[in-house]
């Protein structure tokens, strides 16, 4: 999260208000560039700048103050006030403005937002959301309308609005304390917010970034030193060691782990509990079992098995192969499998996704994707990649997470086998559309194949075969030229 | 302190993924009992708190069986894990529980600028010394699956991790130690520190 200092110009001048109200207002100093210095040298990592004169106008006022901060100055600049025609969003932003902020009232002009969100980016428009007495405000923040929060944050949604500034206008320049409720709101809504109003202590900065807030703006605070700016800025840097998991793949059939590029060509590689044991102790972050040959037989077999590989490894193992329903999902559970993953199941019946996230919890459900690229786009495949469904890969995985789905296992039948490297593309496209884990699987065939799908994808995992069963490099090997390429990974 | 029997109780109330802290006990040779029964509880030299699944039936469970107003009078060494240590809390966001109240704070939802759960290994800092914490390893990797964690006070936090920001990865108060990962699915760290809880309990 960043914490930005805000610099509010009237007149010409740094000045802050007392909620809003434009009689109370407080001179800070008379030279915005200026001040706008000092706060870099005080750390500033971005400036939040506002035309309050332009803001009562309905134009940019300060323009002139406004610009030569955005032109000066080394940090991204986001500027608003009055900023309500493409001409004069453009101005500043053809400047060097990071963002502009529209005002609250900008959702009744959707043309206007439409077009500066398709010509500059969602990423460079953000629209402000004052709130007072529980309700948006319109206009400047002397006029209040009569527009529910909710209704409010719909419209935004709907507008394709993804930067929100959110003040609670009560609060503003009071130093009591930010509204983390009503903020909350916003960002549980899938905004990208932006906070201010009331932030005058280290607590306050640190509890917006629990709420997920993107940055949070300070006035008051850091104009009066209450808020030393770098102190607040280290306690809320983002901050993951969350390793990335190396996961070998075992393939079972009649109680044996095999391998072969297609099923009539298997060749026996050894005892699954044995392997287990082995890849457990030489740092597999976990272990997937797949039961391939998935007959009624060979469905107890396998049960047994699990509770055998449960006993003899502590590291969590996932399994899967012809999983199709909740009695096949209990008893695999029961019998010390720590997930399950479903595949053809999943896409023939979604509802069975949701029931089994409900009786069992999502964090043992994953879903295994077999895709196949046509085109643009990707296709789902079932059984086993045998057969083609009409279902976009995209799609697929966007309803399995409504689903309840805890985790996607993605595997490509593009690079199934052919140890030529993850399909990046397909994994970029899922980790950037949905945010649950993603295991990357398929073609993984050297350690570099491996570096490569966690620097270029948002992949959390990836899996492996070949690499461990046929090419004697063991997780630990694998994962130490993981940890010396830059990724994050288990000693 | 009299009259303990010395086991290890692994409280049974449906919520817990009881199956891998038994095979757990298994391989360290431990003697224990999975039960819901208040005495063998009480009498235990040891307790281990297990969970997985919702905050909401969790606690309907611990109820149902009268297990809400039995834990927190425990006096013997108590190890709560994953759901086990939220239900330590005063409450949850999941569901709105109320819980137990056996440590103070609140569990909450992780924020949409980390993905949930967190699924995975991640590094464990020890922020009280070894001996209050069952030689939970300074640095080590273990195993987390959680969607919420344990908002607590600066005091009762013997261990953090990072996902976003620090987050509570052990609380502890009196006999009352917990983490929110799973030490039965963390290798051989994980091992190690049941290894040191059962000794402590003198199993």
């Amino acid at each position: 999260m960043l914490v930005v200092p805000a610099i509010d110009i009237k007149d010409g001048k740094c000045i802050r208000l007392l909620k809003g109200d434009f009689d109370k207002a407080t001179v800070y100093g008379d030279y915005p560039l200026k001040m706008a210095g000092r706060f870099m040298r005080a750390g500033a990592r971005c400036l939040h700048l506002v035309d309050l004169d332009g803001a009562k106008a309905g134009k940019p006022v300060n323009k002139r103050a406004a610009l030569e901060i955005i032109r000066k100055t080394s940090v991204p600049v986001q500027v608003g006030g009055g900023i309500r025609t493409y001409q004069a969003a453009r101005t500043y932003l053809d400047a060097g403005a990071s963002k502009v902020i529209l005002g609250t009232s900008a959702i009744q002009n959707p043309d206007l937002l439409e077009r500066l969100i398709k010509d500059f980016g969602s990423d460079r428009i953000m629209v402000a959301a004052d709130i007072k007495n529980g309700r948006l405000a319109m206009q400047g923040w002397t006029a209040s309308s009569n527009l529910p929060i909710a209704a409010g944050i719909a419209t935004l949604k709907r507008l394709g609005v993804v930067n929100v500034l959110v003040t609670d206008v009560s609060r503003d320049g009071t130093l009591d304390g930010p509204n983390f409720g009503l903020i909350g709101r916003f960002v549980k809504a899938g905004f990208q917010v932006t906070a201010a109003g009331g932030i005058s202590k280290l607590g306050d900065v640190a509890e917006l970034n629990k709420l997920g807030v993107s940055a949070a703006v300070a006035g008051k605070a850091v104009y009066e030193d209450a808020l030393d700016l770098k102190k607040a800025q280290a306690a809320v840097v983002y901050k993951n060691t969350l390793t990335k998991r190396i996961i070998p793949c075992l393939d079972v059939k009649d109680g044996k782990v095999v391998k072969g590029t297609n099923f009539t060509k298997l060749k026996v590689v050894g005892q699954p509990v044995k392997l287990a044991e082995k890849y457990s102790r030489n740092g597999a972050d976990e272990l997937v079992f797949l039961d391939v040959a998935a007959t009624l037989e060979g469905r107890k077999t396998f049960r047994g098995l699990v509770a055998d590989i449960a006993k003899a490894i502590n590291v969590p193992f996932t399994v899967g192969g012809g999983i199709s329903s909740i009695g096949d999902i209990r008893s695999l559970l029961a019998a010390g499998a720590d997930k399950v993953s479903l595949g053809t199941a999943a896409a023939i019946n979604p509802g069975m996704v949701r029931k089994a996230a409900e009786y069992f919890g999502s964090q043992c459900i994953v879903i295994s994707v077999d895709a196949k690229r046509e085109g643009e786009n990707w296709v789902l495949y079932i059984k086993g990649g045998a057969e083609p469904t009409t279902i976009d890969v995209l799609d697929f995985c966007e309803d399995m997470k409504r689903q309840g789905a805890g985790e996607l296992l993605v595997n490509s039948l593009d690079r199934d086998g052919t140890d030529s490297g993850f399909d990046l593309e397909l994994l970029r496209n899922i980790t950037d559309r949905v945010d649950i884990p993603v295991i990357a699987s398929s073609g993984g065939g050297s350690p570099e194949d491996f570096a490569r799908v966690f620097q270029t994808t948002g992949a959390d995992a990836a899996l492996g075969a070949s690499i461990f069963h046929y090419r004697g490099i063991n997780p630990s090997e694998l994962k130490q030229y993981l940890s010396a390429e830059g990724v994050e990974a288990r000693p | 302190m009299s009259e303990r029997g010395n086991y290890i109780a692994v409280i049974d109330y449906r919520s817990g993924n009881t199956g891998s802290v038994k095979n757990a006990l298994e391989r360290l040779g431990v003697k224990y009992v999975v039960t819901d029964d208040a005495a063998r509880i009480k009498k235990a030299s040891g307790v281990i708190f297990p969970g997985q699944g919702r905050a909401g039936p969790a606690m309907r469970q611990l109820r149902l069986k009268g297990l809400d107003r039995l834990i927190p009078r425990l006096e013997q060494p108590f190890l709560g894990i994953c759901l086990g240590m939220q239900l330590l809390a005063d409450r949850s966001e999941e569901d709105g529980a109320r819980c137990l109240g056996i440590i103070p704070g609140a569990c909450r939802r992780f924020p949409p600028s980390v993905k949930t759960p967190q699924l995975g290994w991640n590094k464990v800092v020890s922020v009280q010394s070894p001996s209050l914490t069952y030689g939970m390893q300074d640095g080590g990797y273990f195993y987390f699956v959680n969607s919420y964690y344990f908002d607590t006070d600066k005091v009762y936090v013997a261990g953090t991790a990072a996902y976003g920001f620090d987050f509570p990865s052990a609380v502890r108060k009196d006999n009352y130690f917990a983490v929110q990962f799973h030490p039965e699915k963390s290798g051989r760290d994980g091992e190690r520190m049941l290894k040191a809880f059962c000794e402590v309990c003198r199993c």
